[in-house]
């Protein structure tokens, strides 16, 4: 197959096939994690930047093994501590990392469209979206996937419930893109204050109740809740939100036995999520985070591996 | 001085005749009207065969920046900008700094604007003092000095008291009040049009409701006081029908439409790949929503087309789509924009209606003392636009008179331009190597 | 486009020559006592199942057999002209301690030798790697050099020999294709 994404900026633009390939690709990856040595000379030579401008250890993380798993040069270039924190623009900040020789740029920023401003902005270097404000998070959905594939199989005409503030998160929009495209069906569920406007537009529905929502579900992803949307007034408390949106036994009961149930992560115990849930044999949670190394490899080498001169 | 446009197309500031007919310009003033004029003594002659002759369009809503802000626009490349784009007159709005609250700096406008070389400019002043929504600007004095219009523009009157005062207290003024219809409240944050923008972005929705909910709240201030005021940038469905229930009802509320919201639609934010370009306050909105502004201009609900006109550096555009400012620059293709998107949308209205929007009506919401730029009449002002309905032409925004570098129809082809602007009975602006100079 | 120019070997000729390597194997090491036969993948994989067939057949014992995917290994990416695909390596043993028969289909300048031997070290430290090919067409770049050898042909660097497996190209041969130009 030749592969025509050059950027990896949202996954609205993949194909199906892309996809599985992809998933395929990271399988070969997820192997080479159980080796003795995990290193392969894969990406010798290769400069790889992390701008990350939002405090985010775990993408950063993940990235940071990927890259060095696969032998790429590192950089960690954050927003304390540098000319960022100086009022120095994106543009010159990319054009300065390009100078440098970076042959990729993995970017994490607060600002929609941030990796698709910088991507515009380079000429040479690959983008990988880290995340951009609510918008995208294309390798934490591909990383879902992959897990999810792993563990049901093929993804075509399975039920996905996501529950929690879709409205703020870019999980939620790449997972139900990237879900959407594999054949399945995502509903979600949760306060209507945490719901964008146009669901249908996202090709999802929404049923505010959890419970009737859950049934039949082969999935169920729980979205982070932030803090700050309570003392925003988005909802009336944590304590109401867990009890009537959160992920307990009860719920999980009314989903089956065989469901599994995500997290993107970090995890608000007794909040959108029980801990006994989160800790339970359905909990797909720990998966997702090794899956999100093994991903990360199969992406930058697809990306950086060669091909393009 | 005296300049004759032989066997133009007459818009007259109502209606388009179907004859060719002369219009004689004698030192700022049209003098005669009607056919086979005698060309004695006519300083320039010039042949508008297959085009349209109308009063010099106005522009009610345009920033220039002065003073303060000189890199984004000043008063000079404004007005030249203006004229390039077909407009004779332009009112420049008052959110500069320091802001536009006193009588000095209305002289200071109008003086200036009486040395520019393109477009007139007339100056809006604040409603408020330092435009701060707090305490009433000096209304009075500004009137004597010259505002044509009140508005705190950039922002909205939120003190609700406050705008019923300004009413209140403009009533003997003959200047009318413009609000920027916006609850701060429902806009906090707020960066697309809240539909599937919003949803598919990420970015916070700017509600419909944040415009319909201040025109009702304005519209029932107008009906308390009896004083007209008059809505700008009206961008939705359902402002559209909030004009239109405030008008039915017997209120005396005006409003405006811009050729980006009349022409651009929400999803070009994400077809665009969140370029800062199609960033603006009120937002791009639905397909719905422009249908709708459509109506407004066909059924009379819409009383004038003004710009917006909202020059940035690129400095402050080339950003990141949340960084970028918010603001649209379109004075020199604004009218292209909109004759271009009502070709498209044919029979949608009569083109004597869309060039009303242009002249006499922002001219019915000018003083007294300018009401005649609307028109075309013997004694009038000349102050003329002239159109080529078919001429296409590419957008260029590296070749603008305006300092703005950027444009969201850069490199579109555009069907239906001005080309010749006459400003106080001198030619401020010809289309190069487009009409024939006779003499 | 590739044409082919001469055919090499046929079906008969692989199959003789596979069990001529059987048994050069078996007298070179004694038997199979502590060896793993490890396939470079693709077509060196199936190439290594057919070698361990007839080993079996030979010997009446199995020797465990993998597979070893050298994509990330490789340092002629960029001269490679469609997307890597980076296959499985599974190799069932632990490769401590053990004989490992490397097989490949074609020995050219030695660089896929170099990637699989480097692969198989991230494994382990086997004791001790041979190396078996179907065809050797010479041209080497690095000092390596195999210890059984289907087939020595001397071919020029605008030559490609491609080998043909049932498994999967539907025939076993081995033929000379040339670049043709456009």
């Amino acid at each position: 197959m030749e592969w025509k994404q050059r950027h990896v900026l949202d996954l609205d633009t993949w194909k199906r096939e892309e996809l599985h390939y992809i998933l395929e690709q990271t399988s070969s990856m997820d192997e080479l994690l159980d080796r003795p040595i995990k290193k392969v000379p894969a990406l010798r030579g290769k400069l790889v930047v992390n701008l990350f401008f939002e405090p985010s250890t775990r993408t950063r993380v993940s990235f940071e093994l990927a890259e060095k798993f696969l032998s790429a040069d590192v950089v960690n270039w954050s927003a304390s501590g540098s000319s960022i924190g100086k009022g120095e623009t994106l543009r010159d900040t990319a054009w300065t990392l390009e100078a440098m020789g970076a042959d990729a740029v993995v970017i994490r920023h607060g600002a929609v469209g941030a990796a698709d401003y910088l991507a515009r902005k380079l000429k040479k270097s690959v983008v990988f979206n880290g995340g951009d404000g609510a918008h995208s998070h294309p390798t934490q959905a591909l990383l879902d996937l992959y897990t999810a594939w792993k563990k049901i199989g093929s993804l075509e005409r399975k039920k996905i419930v996501m529950i929690g503030d879709v409205l703020h998160s870019r999980v939620a929009r790449s997972d139900i893109i990237g879900f959407s495209k594999m054949g399945s069906r995502v509903v979600l569920s949760g306060p209507p204050t945490l719901m964008p406007r146009s669901v249908d537009a996202l090709g999802a529905t929404y049923d505010p109740d959890p419970r009737s929502a859950v049934k039949g579900a082969d999935i169920i992803y729980l979205l982070r809740i932030q803090r700050e949307r309570q003392d925003e007034g988005m909802f009336p408390s944590l304590d109401e939100y867990h009890q009537i949106f959160g992920a307990n036994e009860s719920l999980l009961k009314l989903a089956g036995a065989d469901t599994i149930v995500m997290h993107p992560g970090p995890v608000n115990r007794g909040v959108e999520i029980a801990s006994n849930v989160a800790d339970g044999s359905q909990s797909m949670i720990l998966g997702q985070v090794r899956s999100g190394v093994a991903l990360r490899m199969a992406l930058l080498f697809v990306c950086l591996g060669g091909v393009r001169q | 001085m005296k300049i004759l446009f032989r066997n133009g197309l007459l818009f007259d500031g109502r209606t388009l005749s179907g004859g060719k007919t002369d219009v004689l310009a004698e030192d700022g003033v049209i003098s005669r009207i009607g056919t086979g004029l005698d060309d004695n003594g006519a300083n320039e002659i010039y042949d508008l065969s297959d085009l349209i002759i109308s009063p010099g369009f106005i522009d009610l809503h345009c920033h220039l920046r002065d003073p303060g802000q000189e890199w984004r626009e000043d008063l000079l490349s404004g007005s030249r900008a203006g004229a390039a784009g077909g407009f004779s007159t332009l009112v420049c709005m008052p959110n500069t700094d320091p802001p536009v609250d006193n009588a000095a700096l209305i002289r200071y406008l109008l003086e200036k604007g009486e040395e520019c070389d393109g477009s007139r400019v007339v100056p809006a002043g604040c409603l408020s003092r330092e435009r701060a929504g707090n305490n009433l600007a000096e209304m009075g004095k500004m009137a004597i000095a010259g505002a044509v219009l009140f508005t705190d523009d950039g922002s909205p009157v939120s003190n609700t008291n406050l705008l019923r005062l300004a009413l209140q207290y403009s009533s003997r003024l003959g200047v009318r009040i413009m609000e920027h219809p916006e609850d701060r409240s429902l806009t906090l944050g707020a960066q697309v049009n809240d539909g599937i923008c919003s949803t598919i972005s990420g970015l916070k929705g700017w509600p419909s409701s944040a415009e319909a909910s201040d025109i009702f709240r304005g519209a029932s201030l107008s009906m308390d006081t009896g004083v007209p005021i008059h809505f700008t940038h009206v961008s939705t469905k359902e402002s559209m029908n909030a004009m239109r229930i405030s008008k039915a009802s017997g209120c005396t509320v005006t409003c405006d439409v811009t050729p980006h919201h009349l022409c651009l639609v929400e999803n070009m934010v994400i077809s665009g790949g969140y370029d800062g370009v199609f960033k603006v306050n009120p937002p791009l909105r639905s397909v719905q929503d422009v249908d709708a502004l459509w109506e407004g201009i066909r059924d009379g609900t819409v009383d004038a087309i003004a710009t917006d006109h909202a020059p940035y550096h690129m400095d402050e555009k080339d950003l990141p789509f949340q960084e970028s400012a918010f603001g649209i620059a379109s004075l020199e293709c604004a009218v292209a924009a909109i004759l271009h998107e009502w070709k498209r949308r044919k029979d949608l209205c009569t083109l004597e209606k869309l060039l009303s929007l242009f002249t006499s009506g922002p001219a019915s919401l000018l003083p007294e003392k300018w009401r005649t730029l609307g028109v075309i009449a013997e004694g009038s002002p000349a102050d003329l636009t002239v159109i080529d309905p078919d001429f296409e032409r590419v957008v260029d925004v590296s070749k603008w008179e305006s300092k703005a570098r950027s444009t969201p129809w850069n490199g579109r082809t555009l069907k239906g331009w001005p080309v010749m602007t006459v400003v106080r009975g001198k030619v401020a602006y010809k289309m190069p190597d487009h009409l024939s100079r006779v003499k | 486009m590739l044409k082919d120019k001469a055919r090499v070997m046929t079906a008969q000729d692989i199959e003789r020559i596979l069990k001529r390597m059987s048994h050069e194997i078996l007298e070179r090491n004694r038997g199979l006592e502590n060896m793993i036969i490890v396939g470079i993948q693709r077509r060196g994989v199936y190439l290594a199942n057919r070698l361990g067939d007839i080993l079996a057949h030979f010997e009446s014992t199995r020797v465990p057999s993998g597979v070893l995917d050298i994509t990330l290994y490789r340092d002629d990416l960029t001269l490679l002209h469609d997307q890597p695909v980076v296959h499985s390596t599974s190799i069932p043993e632990d490769v401590n301690s053990r004989k490992i028969l490397l097989v490949d289909d074609v020995l050219y300048t030695g660089r896929t030798v170099r990637a699989a031997l480097d692969a198989l070290m991230d494994l382990g430290r086997p004791e001790s790697v041979q190396l078996a090919v179907l065809v050797d067409r010479g041209h080497r770049e690095l000092p390596i050099h195999p210890d059984y050898i289907g087939k020595t042909i001397p071919t020029s660097k605008s030559e490609v020999i491609e080998v043909r497996l049932n498994e999967l190209d539907g025939k076993d041969e081995v033929v000379i294709c040339e670049r043709e130009e456009g």
